[in-house]
């Protein structure tokens, strides 16, 4: 009996359009406003600009790319580390940007957490904390690095070699450039290359219990399993 | 003291080099303007160990006491080692990363820079610039540094107004500010402004600025130093001119006054491929630790500065005498400092007296050439520790943290930038404090291990000297208008 012919194993399909992977550089400029207690830092959150909510909220993701304990925003870790208000470190800590798709409704519950918190505890709103709270904003550059995806073997080999910085920059910068609660990497494999499962699967990588380079691994995963898939 | 020593090493310089501001414009302007740095001025007394000290009787075999009462020190400068390429950083940060500064620099190609600081030699900024402005250069961004010149009475205001701008106590008079801007006239007068973008370091020649208005460019003024509490009259003067600057540096965030122009977060840096911090070999390692009679096969605990009371060498022997209760580790206090200050010996002293017969507390007076006994020592030690009462950044927590190491550091000056408390290291308040968290980390290695994984990656991440040329690209580009920051909001 004949047999099937061995048939090379085929490419994924072509994308539509191409992924272009960049980086975003920053440079962190030092705000006007300092709180040297909660009540400063509540009067702080509501009248600081918004790059430096932005800051101290997505862009201390990245700083701290690293380190997958503590608290997951700058103003949760001050709370803890400089105020000893642990009860408002962890509801901060609690609060998740990615279900944020506007600065001023982070800001606004920022404030609404603090507040509410004051008021049960009107005591913490003035006493000193042992350093003061430096708001600070950062200047992005976005930087084009060399690699380019046109299918998925491609955007595996990407995302194996560009720096961390990319990641952040597709996967957590992205939500608030997109005004979605999405990504970079997800909306090119739903709307390229019709991958929407796996684009939702990457969209439910914990980003706060991970650090970024596991963050990366998770990615990758998902992205060799549909490679296998196909 | 810092101060001491540096003022000593620049007039000793200057004697050597009369018109240092001349013959830095005589050099050819195509690439970068970098001087070989005149050897460092030896002291006078030639630098060694404390004086014999006597150790109670001890099991410690006896090559180690040895090398305890006389360590083998090396007194002779060894030449300076050629400054590395921007390749030679690709295996510290990946590829992409450098890849990511070349871009930048790309775009820059041809811009010209000129810094300008007060002295070529001695104290940290002329450190880093010796390796900053090379790497500018290969990246096709020719950089020159200007150092300005000035008789004694011009440093002696500058450096009054160091103290002040520190919060010390000063007498600003009409003379002081006339010596004061007629040296920076002079300087003026004699640089030329061509460049495309001007970086002055520091307070000493910030009445640069008045060049300004007449040639082209940005300027910006890098502060290396902490202005959280100056003396306000000195500021006064000071400030009008600073404002004239397009932008600031300041080192940390809590070292800034309120500006009408923008100010930026440049962290003091290291580089990674250093005598300093470069990556050493165990037999290195261990040739130092047999120079010293330090036991490898026990704990060591090192605190690495100079012999300064702000320092806290003795809460430090304090400290460890409540951990050796319960485990038997090292002590080294290396630092420098005590040979040509009298201060400095003076600590000294007294840091020998509060380490007493003990055999384990190991006291080294290093002179300056000694960055690969240094490096060697960080390397050798299970816990690093800075416990400061006062400090400018903490660039020794740097290192520690660099070299993978558990910091244990007083929560003062720029150190907790560096140390994220039980993340990246531990911050401490008192000698009770540090006694407790070297024990820890001592008796919980796994924990001690993380946090030097995460220390390594902080420093990574922000303080190495690849991290700050990126920070100096980016900036060139907003204040040139190549790079319109989009803030991503």
């Amino acid at each position: 009996m004949a047999t099937a012919p061995q048939l090379p194993p085929t490419r994924s399909r072509w994308a539509r359009a191409p992924f272009y992977f960049n980086s975003g550089a920053h440079l962190l400029r030092i705000g006007r406003e300092k709180a040297n207690n909660l009540q400063e830092l509540l009067e702080a959150i509501r009248t600081c600009s918004e790059t430096s909510i932005f800051q101290h909220t997505f862009q201390t993701l990245e700083e701290h790319h690293f380190i997958r304990e503590g608290f997951s925003n700058d103003f949760s870790h001050w709370a803890f580390s400089s105020c000893n208000e642990v009860g408002l470190a962890e509801r901060l800590a609690a609060l998740d940007v990615r279900e944020f798709t506007s600065i001023a409704a982070l800001r606004e519950r920022l404030a609404g957490i603090i507040e509410t918190y004051l008021e049960k505890n009107p005591r913490a709103a003035t006493r000193q904390a042992m350093e003061p709270f430096y708001l600070m904003a950062s200047d992005l550059v976005v930087v084009p690095t060399p690699y380019v995806a046109r299918n998925l073997e491609e955007f595996a080999d990407g995302l194996r070699k560009v720096s961390i910085h990319v990641i952040y920059y597709h996967f957590i910068d992205a939500r608030l450039r997109l005004k979605l609660n999405n990504n970079d990497f997800s909306v090119w494999l739903e709307k390229e290359l019709d991958l929407g499962q796996a684009a939702d699967r990457l969209n439910q990588i914990d980003i706060y219990t991970s650090t970024l380079d596991g963050v990366r691994r998770s990615i990758l995963k998902i992205i060799e399993a549909e490679i296998n898939r196909n | 003291m810092a101060m001491k020593d540096k003022d000593l090493e620049r007039k000793t310089a200057d004697k050597e080099k009369p018109d240092v501001g001349e013959y830095k414009q005589n050099q050819p302007a195509k690439t970068a303007v970098v001087e070989e740095a005149p050897p460092r001025p030896v002291p006078s007394v030639p630098p060694s160990g404390p004086a014999e000290r006597r150790f109670r009787q001890t099991d410690l075999p006896a090559h180690f006491i040895e090398r305890r009462k006389h360590p083998r020190i090396n007194t002779e400068q060894p030449p300076a080692p050629a400054p590395p390429c921007f390749e030679d950083y690709a295996p510290i940060i990946g590829k992409p990363e450098l890849d990511e500064i070349r871009f930048l620099a790309r775009h820059l190609r041809g811009k010209t820079v000129k810094m300008v600081n007060s002295t070529a030699v001695g104290g940290g900024v002329a450190e880093i610039l010796n390796r900053l402005i090379p790497l500018m250069s290969e990246l096709e961004i020719p950089t020159r540094w200007d150092v300005i010149t000035g008789g004694n009475d011009f440093y002696e205001v500058t450096k009054g107004f160091h103290n002040a701008l520190h919060g010390g106590e000063f007498n600003l008079t009409r003379q002081i500010k006339d010596i004061f801007m007629s040296y920076n006239e002079q300087n003026r007068q004699r640089m030329e402004f061509t460049e495309d973008l001007f970086v002055i370091h520091d307070p000493q020649p910030v009445g640069l600025i008045r060049s300004k208005s007449e040639k082209r460019g940005r300027w910006i003024w890098r502060c290396h130093i902490d202005l959280s509490n100056p003396h306000q009259g000195v500021w006064d003067f000071l400030k009008p001119m600073v404002e004239q600057y397009d932008a600031a540096i300041f080192s940390a965030p809590a070292f800034t006054r309120q500006l009408s122009i923008p100010q930026y977060l440049f962290y003091p840096c290291i580089d990674p491929l250093s005598e300093k911090n470069k990556e050493l070999s165990d037999s290195q390692i261990q040739q130092v630790c047999d120079d010293f009679g330090i036991d490898r096969s026990r704990p060591i605990v090192t605190q690495v500065s100079r012999f300064d009371r702000l320092k806290d060498p003795v809460g430090v022997i304090e400290a460890y005498k409540l951990v050796k209760k319960y485990v038997d580790c090292q002590l080294v206090l290396a630092g420098g400092g005590a040979t040509d200050d009298p201060e400095g010996a003076v600590v000294l002293q007294e840091v020998m007296d509060a380490a007493g017969d003990d055999p384990d507390v190991i006291i080294l007076n290093l002179p300056p050439w000694s960055a690969l006994e240094i490096n060697a020592l960080q390397r050798a030690s299970n816990v690093i520790v800075q416990k400061s009462l006062k400090e400018g950044f903490g660039l020794t927590v740097t290192e520690g943290l660099w070299k993978q190491k558990p910091v244990v550091a007083g929560a003062v000056g720029g150190i907790p930038t560096q140390i994220i408390h039980k993340l990246t290291g531990v911050l401490v308040h008192s000698v009770e404090g540090c006694a407790y968290q070297i024990r820890y980390l001592l008796t919980h290695p796994e924990f001690a291990a993380q946090l030097g994984r995460n220390g390594r990656e902080h420093a990574k991440e922000n303080f190495l000297i690849t991290v700050n040329l990126k920070r100096w690209l980016l900036l060139f580009q907003i204040l040139l208008g190549m790079a319109k920051p989009n803030t991503t909001v």
